[in-house]
């Protein structure tokens, strides 16, 4: 029985799996099925927010590498002082601070459309994928960063440029000028509250 | 069941020979990222700016957007963005010149059929017409991009009063948008809008209100992504411009 029911999740593990990883030729078309099923969630207003948002990352979970985007946000140099267990309490709390950020645009969400220009292999390892969101008449572009997992041919999103500013970056400037006048517990601490604080300027 | 053994190792240690770890994978992405603190970044006004950013910041919050809200409550949003199309038409000398001083020929032909179909069907560019209609878009170019385009470097940061972000050759742009501004006034220019420089600030004040009165719950949102809003903004700003320049 408990065989069986091993066996059952282990399958369920593979399914799920290998429903959502990205594999190169589906990227253009899962994204596309990806951003469809999100926008119609979005524009169901009879769910409360926190529903839908939950709903849109059980969509995105598997293709964004969380892990990977903190681990670049402050750096590998610093990562790897850091011990396995704060290295996934700061993960965590990077994750949850960029899926408070995209629920706070929820709020914002009218009737943008989003279209997805080209799909561009930009080395053997990299792919980078072009959308358009469209938003009383103006276009905005949005590049989703893929990058070819090591151990499996999957391609996973480690950054996203919004009108040519990488998310990433922005946090890795701002990661090392607070590591460089303040403790990493402090930064801890800093990442759970939800306004910007401003360290003093040298003197 | 040594031999099963022995298989188990042997796959096991051809799969480690084989597979290259991730950590290889996720130093190379590391490359394509750069490291902007400390010697490395040229930033010799960070004092200077991270007080500025504070004092727009304040103005922000307790000047601009309570009186762009007020004005907003005011004036329905139709009217609001009537206005801002009428501001950007007769910012049409702007993206004119700095579209052909890039030789994009094609765009400063655009912007002048947007700039006579919007100044007379769309009554004085109340209405974009040629957007809304015939699908012509404005092509948003200045001097600092112009600069940008030639090669200039981008140069130290700073953050001007009220305007924001900038940097060195967008500060040199700005003076040559300034001169072919309508809503300046310079004596030595032919033609002025305006009569003096006091009617100048007061609509280029007016303007900034209905600007930020469309506006207002980007900077909020965009403001609460910010755990140090200074370095994020500086990084927004200088990225923002570098691929505005690439187009």
């Amino acid at each position: 029985m408990i065989k069986k029911l091993l066996f059952g999740i282990g399958m369920m593990f593979v399914c799920t799996h290998s429903l959502f990883a990205l594999q190169e030729n589906d990227i253009s078309s899962s994204m596309r099925s990806h951003i469809d099923l999100a926008t119609s969630i979005l524009r169901n207003t009879q769910l409360a927010k926190q529903e839908r948002s939950g709903k849109i990352f059980a969509i995105f979970d598997s293709v964004f590498d969380y892990t990977l985007m903190a681990k670049l946000s402050i750096g590998a140099k610093q990562w790897d002082t850091l011990v396995p267990e704060k290295q996934r309490e700061f993960t965590k709390l990077f994750e949850m601070r960029l899926k408070n950020s995209y629920m706070e645009k929820l709020d914002l969400y009218t009737d943008e459309k989003i279209v997805i220009k080209n799909l561009e292999k930009i080395k053997d390892t990299r792919i980078h994928l072009t959308t358009h969101l469209m938003k009383n008449g103006e276009v905005y572009e949005i590049i989703y960063k893929f990058y070819k997992t090591a151990n499996a041919n999957e391609w996973m999103i480690y950054d996203v440029d919004i009108l040519g500013v990488s998310i990433i970056q922005t946090y890795r400037t701002q990661f090392a000028e607070i590591l460089a006048k303040e403790p990493f517990e402090r930064l801890l601490e800093r990442l759970k509250e939800p306004e910007p604080t401003n360290t003093k300027a040298p003197q | 069941m040594r031999l099963l053994l022995l298989t188990c190792f042997f796959t096991l240690s051809l799969l480690w020979a084989t597979n290259p770890t991730p950590q290889q994978a996720n130093e190379d992405v590391e490359t394509e990222f750069v490291d902007k603190t400390g010697e490395a970044l040229f930033d010799p006004l960070e004092g200077y700016n991270r007080f500025m950013t504070d004092v727009n910041d304040h103005f922000y919050e307790y000047i601009l957007r309570p009186t762009a809200q007020g004005y907003a409550y005011l004036v329905p949003e139709s009217a609001r963005k009537g206005l801002s199309n009428a501001f950007d038409n007769l910012f049409f000398p702007i993206r004119f010149v700095n579209n052909l001083l890039q030789f994009k020929w094609g765009n400063a032909f655009e912007e002048t059929e947007r700039f006579v179909l919007n100044s007379t069907m769309g009554i004085l560019g109340f209405r974009d017409v040629a957007g809304e209609e015939l699908h012509i878009y404005a092509h948003d170019e200045d001097f600092g991009q112009t600069l940008g385009a030639y090669g200039v470097g981008s140069g130290f940061h700073i953050v001007l009063p009220i305007f924001g972000p900038s940097n060195a050759r967008d500060l040199v742009g700005l003076a040559g948008d300034y001169w072919l501004n309508p809503l300046t006034y310079i004596e030595a220019r032919d033609a002025n809008l305006v009569d003096n420089t006091a009617e100048s600030v007061a609509i280029t004040a007016f303007y900034m209100v209905n600007r930020t009165s469309l506006h207002v719950n980007e900077y909020d949102s965009l403001k609460k992504d910010a755990i140090e809003l200074y370095p994020f903004l500086r990084d927004i700003y200088e990225s923002r411009r570098n691929k505005l320049i690439s187009e």
